[in-house]
């Protein structure tokens, strides 16, 4: 070939690198994008910080009684601030729905992955996911409604009480322990079992012998990610657990929890001062108290899919390492204890064959159980939710503005903000979540800055929604002055909802083959033309289900914008700048509300929100069906 | 059921090949073995008698059926959904595809090794007395001395006598082959099948596995698939050859190889096939 026929000439060299601003621009916009999330990140813990110093500095606040005081009154002319009531409460609420989810899930897992049929799996999944599916508030007004008027009677309950919050709390972390426990034990390589199996071990004996130490970090990675969310929870706690600071540990009286003081701060229960600085101290904790514990779940995750140790170079590990000291002195000891104990064990000639089998009969019934528990209570939850608010159904009450008075309410301008609340935060977040994803999956190298914005996004997506309301405040409402509105509500939940855009849309565009970028590479064309013409456009159906799938979960979430969010409003907002009432703000306000009427009507205000949820999850798998039918590859 | 016959313990069982007496010199009897996976026919009609304390080899092309008429033995065909087996493989008198036989007993007397190394992520030591210890055995003093015996007859000990604690996914491919080997002894089955246990080793591990099942045909009935006739050749007694699902030709391995009756099995062992 004729290389001078090119422009340029003789002379001129065909392979000299070009000039591309277009590419370099388009990346470093990308790059942008997914900086962004460092910059909320760095925003959040700023705003946490800033605020907690302003607490601390106070004179009347003393930084030490504030960790060890055991009295928490933020009212009256002599505040008292001491944190440990309200740690209390959170580790009672959350440790008791862990002590009763975590076996649960653990049972469920083990039985799905070992077990089940393929049938069984094929309906236990969807609950579990649609369990997963539920906003936190219709959990609230379960808890409060249905759970503690049955605990009241028959336990003496107070009318607010942990117990309802500890019951309902279990449920809401099952999904979560489910699906990572039964994702790690599904990953044990089937040949163990095969081996277990071919030594006439019963299944049962391989499941809990073999297959869940095999899997023991992962469901010790799944139950600290319930930890995470039963802290974090504030909706349930808010509604159902009270509001009186007493610390104790009785699991039928009233008890506050840390985001439940926050919530009350948004709720305006607080009046403004002091109280109202005391929640960013909370919030500072509260964060601290999560990111530790996700940071060690997500650190479990990671040893299992690299299979290796990571680099023993920080405190954990070292900490971790003097305790296996210990028990090497413990390992002497319990070998002299064999020793011992050995002379009074027999070994069992008979094969106890018939005991080993009733063993794994039962063994399966139990497991078997927490399953059915499952469905059960979600069976039970809906069908309470449905008979207490079927009745209010009506045309009227869809297409009536709010009123005082229960038998003219209707939801017209609540359906109305919650939708422009959730268009507005798919325009903020489509962009740049796709852009983030992009850049991270198609350009990023692995050099630090790529991982350490890697480990920021999924820090990010394990801050507790209450913590996006306090910074949501700060930042858009008093910074930017946007005011209590749609605008500052749709911003706060675009930065709740980043993170699970971004690694939606990251999955989307890895099921794009390898082959098509080698391909469009290999024809000259540049990494952005490719990425634009070729991967972009077969990732479109996948980042469309994973944006829905997250808005979902964002028109049900009302802890970050219970700050912001009006709970009346005649008209619905007619600029980005007017105040908005929401649906779950609204669920929130009349379940709360003493009159029966209103306690109904929030019911039939579940059911609204759970079908425009239900039809939003439908719509994203009807987009993902008919992708995956047209697909040709 | 044999599971609940009595026998005697490990170390003072007669294991020479004698003690047992004529009548089970033909150990398992197979006939018409039917398999099928779904709509596949994958065994017809295999009918055979297999010769304890020696070791009989099926070759035959891949997807042949040998390794499904292998699982069929102690039943692991069973942990897969749709399987289905017909027919009787006769095991001290009893078939072992009867609906009365319960499988976890089965499997303690016919033991099995996999193709690739299947060691458990525990200790080489709690590979070993995992069997043992689900079958009722507590006391430390019997399992360490089962484990030591076990890992001696798969000829492991003395390589990993003085780690026997640290985790088995540190041994090499072949040292974890017969770690394996090791944790199917210890079990004490009368039957061990071998499921193309060399097929994931190298050469010098393979002669080591193959050294291996020469010994322990003094004291076991071995039963062994593999895609490479060479080591049928080198290792076994008697060989069966198999063609889509068909057992072709059965007798003595040195006939099969040296003077094949049917066309099929010569064109398969001098490689003129397909």
């Amino acid at each position: 070939m004729n290389w001078s026929r090119s422009k340029g000439g003789p002379g001129h060299d065909p392979f000299k690198k070009r000039f591309r601003p277009g590419e370099d621009l388009v990346v470093w916009f990308l790059l942008a994008m997914a900086s962004l999330a460092i910059v909320v990140s760095a925003t959040i813990i700023y705003t946490l910080v800033d605020g907690s110093y302003d607490f601390f500095t106070d004179s009347r606040v003393n930084i030490f009684d504030f960790f060890t005081g055991s009295d928490w009154m933020p009212n009256g002319m002599d505040p008292k601030f001491g944190i440990l009531p309200l740690v209390q409460g959170t580790i009672l609420i959350a440790g008791g729905a862990l002590l009763i989810g975590g076996p649960l899930g653990i049972a469920a897992a083990v039985y799905l992955s070992e077990f089940a049929h393929r049938r069984v799996r094929m309906v236990a999944k969807p609950v579990l996911e649609i369990l997963a599916g539920i906003p936190s508030i219709v959990y609230g007004f379960f808890a409060l409604l249905v759970i503690s008027p049955f605990l009241r009677e028959y336990f003496d309950a107070d009318y607010f009480n942990a117990a309802a919050a500890i019951i309902v709390m279990a449920v809401m972390v099952l999904p979560i322990i489910v699906s990572v426990s039964d994702d790690s034990m599904k990953a044990v390589p089937k040949h163990m079992r095969e081996a277990s199996i071919a030594m006439g071990a019963t299944k049962w004996e391989t499941a809990t012998r073999v297959v869940m130490p095999a899997a023991s970090s992962g469901i010790m990675a799944s139950v600290l990610l319930g930890l995470a969310r039963a802290i974090g929870e504030t909706m349930v706690v808010a509604l159902a657990a009270g509001s009186v600071a007493k610390g104790g540990w009785d699991i039928f009286g009233e008890h506050m929890t840390m985001t439940s003081y926050i919530a009350q701060v948004a709720t305006g229960d607080i009046p403004p001062g002091l109280g109202v600085q005391a929640a960013f101290a909370v919030g500072l904790v509260l964060f601290a108290m999560t990111y530790m514990v996700n940071s060690l779940a997500a650190r479990i995750v990671l040893r299992i899919k690299m299979g290796k140790r990571p680099a023993r170079d920080n405190m954990m590990t070292r900490a971790v390492n003097r305790l296996k000291l210990l028990s090497r002195f413990k390992l002497r000891a319990s070998e002299f204890m064999t020793d011992v104990t050995d002379r009074f064990k027999r070994d069992r000639k008979e094969p106890r064959l018939l005991f080993r089998h009733m063993n794994e009969r039962v063994g399966k019934v139990v497991l078997a159980t927490s399953l059915v528990l499952a469905v059960t209570f979600l069976a039970f939850l809906l069908y309470s939710i449905f008979t207490q608010g079927y009745k209010g159904l009506s045309w009227e009450f869809l297409t009536n503005p709010l009123s005082w008075k229960p038998e003219k309410a209707g939801i017209k301008v609540v359906i109305q903000g919650s939708v422009y609340l959730v268009l507005l935060t798919m325009v903020f977040t489509l962009p740049v979540g796709v852009g983030a994803a992009v850049y991270l999956n198609e350009f990023a190298k692995e050099t630090w800055f790529n991982v350490f914005l890697r480990r920021v996004i999924q820090n990010l997506a394990g801050v507790p929604s209450i913590v996006f309301g306090l910074v949501g405040l700060m930042v858009f409402v008093r910074t930017f002055h946007f005011g209590l509105s749609l605008l500052s509500g749709s911003l706060t939940l675009s930065i709740m909802v980043l993170p699970v855009i971004i690694v939606t849309s990251e999955e989307a565009l890895r099921s794009v083959p390898q082959t098509f970028r080698e391909a469009a590479r290999g024809l000259g064309a540049t990494k952005w033309q490719t990425v634009w013409h070729h991967v972009l456009p077969n990732a479109v159906p996948g980042i469309l289900t994973g944006t829905i799938l997250s808005l979902s979960r964002a028109i049900g979430e009302t802890a970050p914008i219970l700050f912001i969010a009006s709970f009346y409003s005649k008209v619905a907002p007619r600029s980005v700048l007017d105040g908005f009432v929401a649906l779950p703000i609204n669920i929130f306000y009349w379940t709360k509300n003493p009159s029966h009427e209103f306690q109904d009507l929030a019911a039939t205000t579940i059911i609204v929100l759970l079908a425009i949820l239900l039809s939003m999850n439908a719509l994203a798998i009807f987009i993902r069906q008919r992708a995956q039918s047209r697909r040709q590859w | 059921m044999f599971g609940m016959v009595k026998r005697p313990e490990v170390s003072d069982r007669g294991r020479n090949g004698t003690s047992d007496g004529p009548a089970s010199i033909e150990m398992i009897m197979l006939r018409n073995v039917n398999i099928h996976y779904g709509s596949n026919h994958a065994v017809k009609g295999v009918s055979m008698d297999i010769k304890t304390r020696k070791v009989t080899a099926f070759i035959g092309p891949s997807g042949c059926g040998k390794s499904t008429l292998l699982r069929a033995m102690n039943r692991m065909n069973d942990e897969i959904d749709g399987c289905k087996t017909e027919g009787e493989i006769v095991l001290k008198g009893t078939n072992v595809l009867g609906k009365k036989v319960d499988p976890v007993a089965l499997r303690t007397k016919v033991g099995m090794v996999f193709q690739k190394p299947n060691p458990f992520p525990k200790s080489i030591y709690d590979n070993v007395a995992y069997g043992p210890k689900i079958h009722g055995m507590r006391k430390k003093r019997s399992l360490d001395e089962r484990v030591e015996l076990s890992l001696k007859r798969a000829a492991l000990w003395d390589e990993v006598k003085d780690r026997l604690h640290e985790s088995a996914m540190g041994l090499s491919g072949g040292q974890q082959q017969r770690l394996c080997i090791a944790r199917a002894l210890a079990v004490e089955p009368d039957v061990i099948l071998m499921d193309e246990p060399c097929s994931a080793l190298d050469p010098i591990a393979t002669s080591k596995i193959e050294d291996l099942i020469f010994e322990l045909k003094k004291n076991y009935t071995v039963i062994i698939v593999t895609h490479n006739m060479q080591q049928a050749a080198r290792v076994s007694d008697e060989t069966g050859f198999m063609y889509l699902g068909e057992l072709i030709e059965f007798g003595p391995t040195k006939q099969i190889f040296e003077n094949p009756k049917n066309k099929l099995t010569e064109n398969y062992i001098t490689g003129r096939f397909g």
